[in-house]
């Protein structure tokens, strides 16, 4: 049997790579991307904590459908949002989203 | 080293290097299929951990729903000479310190774990999670269901024409 660190230790570094893409990426798309990364490492540290500290429920394996369900609700409004923002500025790329700056 | 442990890195190695390519590649394109890869691996590896409607649920989601809606949108907003362009800003260093902090500081804290607990075979849970989403957890769930038919509603408020909106 795997070890629960292990599964942990994958959740984590798939963690990290999607903190990266968040920070350093400059397109929009890739940063949606890797939030989904995250969502993804979120919801593998649920499934395995149900199933190695509490085996007699399902409760983690319905929290980590509840994020896969508000990951693809993500997905469909960040993607119309990154067509907007093609039709408008004629760019996906991050900084050029600066209207605020003043 | 059993056959477990070795279906285990493999599915590891499945998850972690395509999550790297997609922060790392310059084609958009490519990313997206990398994402589906990595996506698939998570798949996986739920199904190690005895979690089969998860992972059905998985790949259903991912690899059927949001890879192609990803696929329309990268053709659609697709501008190749951002492709050329450098992919990373400027604080692709500090972003690399604060992600590996993060990591090593999670490898610190999951030694905290009980080290290997022993648990019970498998058993099927779609009855067990059928039960769950509509007794135990039946006001969340009606929520999600108001929250994807919000997500549709505005996907096509922000995608309709500025005269429209």
């Amino acid at each position: 049997m795997i070890s629960l660190y292990s599964l942990t230790a994958v959740g984590a570094v798939l963690f990290a790579i999607g903190v990266f893409g968040v920070l350093a990426r400059r397109n929009v798309l890739t940063i949606l991307m890797s939030i989904e990364l995250i969502f993804n490492a979120a919801a593998l540290n649920f499934a395995a904590f149900n199933r190695y500290l509490h085996p007699d429920g399902v409760w983690g394996q319905g929290a980590a459908l509840f994020v896969i369900a508000i990951a693809a609700a993500e997905a469909v409004v960040g993607m119309a949002l990154v067509l907007v923002m093609y039709r408008d500025f004629k760019t996906i790329l991050a900084e050029s989203l600066d209207i605020l700056k003043g | 080293m059993t056959i477990q442990n070795a279906v285990f890195i493999l599915l590891a190695f499945m998850t972690l290097v395509p999550a790297a390519l997609v922060v790392t590649v310059k084609n958009v394109f490519h990313g997206a299929l990398f994402l589906v890869l990595s996506l698939t691996g998570v798949a996986g590896l739920f199904a190690m951990i005895g979690a089969d409607f998860l992972f059905v649920a998985q790949i259903l989601v991912y690899a059927g729903d949001i890879l192609i809606l990803l696929l329309f949108v990268v053709l659609l907003s697709g501008s190749p000479k951002d492709w050329a362009t450098r992919s990373v800003n400027e604080q692709w260093m500090p972003a690399i310190v604060v992600s590996a902090a993060f990591t090593a500081l999670l490898a610190v804290l999951l030694k905290a774990l009980p080290a290997s607990p022993a648990v019970p075979s498998a058993a099927p849970t779609t009855s067990a999670l059928g039960f769950l989403l509509l007794r135990d957890m039946l006001v969340p769930f009606e929520a999600v269901s108001l929250v994807l038919l919000a997500s549709l509603v505005g996907a096509v408020h922000f995608s309709s024409k500025k005269g429209d909106r």
